[in-house]
Parts: structure tokens; C-alpha cells; sequence
């Protein structure tokens, strides 16, 4: 069975490990909220006292350059992700098995907006922001992953 | 699309696995394409013409 941890060609091993990472880095980066645990806060409790003087209750942050600065540091996890799956599929030669990731991969993005739209709402009715940059990841790797084994099923 | 992949490849005594090894690709695309649920591109149709020594007419059908 592909995918099966005996069963990876060193490239899928490979992605495999990427992507892990990228998922890590989607932890590290989040640092638009200094209420989300971050292990970065940890390590630097500068970067927290930072970022909660900046930080006005009512309007978020108070430094533009700030916001901008965080918004592309956000921006990295999900640029790589991006990066590692187009180099995965681009590099991958089995097509059966390039077919089954990207119906899995768009099962993933279905899933993720539509837990976006959930979380949307809940935020709005309880007034309060939730850590969506990491409830986007989780679900995404989740999601893909249960899908290509459904998906990997049916061909059975 | 139909194709007769399971009678040639039983004809020369391979096994799945080693079908998908001359073609590089996995078993499960072997069992796939065998049981019609996956049609494969024209590069890999081109390889099994050339590993079963049959034109791609042969091979495959409407």
C-alpha cells in the first residue's frame, strides 16, 4: 500500500518530512495573537512583551509595519506548503498515485474553507477570535490525510 | 475504456508487482488500470504497447 510508512519512495518520505515541517513552522509563526501558546514566546518572552505593548484591546495591533510584518511571516508556512506539494506533484512519476493526492489535496481545501465558514460564524456569535492560522493547518494535514485514504479505498 | 492487460499479463506469468516494476509505477495503478477504473495517460499506454509488443489498439478499447 503507498503511503504506508515501509512503503515510501524516498521521494514521498521526503515530502512527508517537508511538509511536517511546514506544519511546525505554522505553529512557530503564529504569533498574531500573543493569547495562542507559542513556543517562540517561550524562548523569547521579549517577542511577547513586544507584541502585548502594541496591542490595543479594542483595535489589534497599533504598529502598521507590525501588522505587515506579522502577515508575512504568516504568509511562509502556507507559501511552502504550497511550494513542497507543487514539487511533490511535479516530481512524483506514478500518475495513478499523483491523481489520488490531488483528489485528496482538493478534499483537504473543501474541507479547510468550509471549517473556515464554521469558524467564521462562531467567532461573529461569540465575539471572540479564535487561532484560525493553526485551525487551518490542522484541519488541511487532517483532512488530506483522511481523504487520501478514503479516496485510496475506493480503488480497491 | 476496456483493456486486456490481466489476460496478457497472466499470458506471460507476472505477477502485479512485476508488471508495475517494468512500468515504474505502483501496484495499486497496476490493479487500477486492470479493472478499468483508472485510465492511464498516453506515456504509460505507449509503455505497455512496447512492453507487451502489441499496438495500443490491442491493448485498449472502447
Amino acid at each position: 500500500m503507498p503511503f504506508c510508512n515501509k512503503n515510501l519512495t524516498p521521494l514521498q518520505r521526503r515530502s512527508m518530512q517537508r511538509m511536517g515541517s511546514v506544519l511546525l513552522l505554522t505553529v512557530l509563526t503564529n504569533l498574531t495573537n500573543p493569547h495562542f501558546p507559542n513556543v517562540f514566546f517561550d524562548l523569547f518572552p521579549g517577542l511577547l512583551r513586544f507584541l502585548s505593548s502594541h496591542q490595543d484591546a479594542h483595535n489589534g495591533l497599533s504598529s502598521a509595519l507590525l501588522v505587515g510584518s506579522l502577515s508575512a511571516i504568516s504568509l511562509l508556512p502556507v507559501l511552502l506548503g504550497v511550494w513542497v506539494a507543487a514539487n511533490y506533484l511535479k516530481a512524483e512519476p506514478d500518475e495513478f498515485i499523483r491523481a489520488l493526492v490531488i483528489r485528496a489535496l482538493l478534499w483537504g481545501f473543501a474541507v479547510t474553507m468550509a471549517g473556515d465558514a464554521i469558524v467564521g460564524v462562531l467567532m461573529t456569535y461569540y465575539s471572540r477570535p479564535f487561532p484560525i492560522s493553526l485551525l487551518n493547518a490542522d484541519l488541511f494535514f487532517a483532512s488530506t490525510g483522511i481523504a487520501f485514504r478514503l479516496v485510496q479505498r475506493s480503488y480497491r | 475504456m476496456k483493456n486486456c492487460l490481466r489476460t496478457l499479463r497472466a499470458e506471460r506469468g507476472w505477477s502485479q508487482a512485476d508488471l508495475a516494476q517494468k512500468l515504474g509505477v505502483s501496484r495499486q495503478s497496476v490493479n487500477a488500470i486492470e479493472t478499468g477504473r483508472f485510465d492511464p495517460s498516453l506515456p504509460l499506454a505507449f509503455k505497455l504497447s512496447k512492453l507487451f509488443e502489441l499496438p495500443i489498439e490491442a491493448i485498449f478499447s472502447e
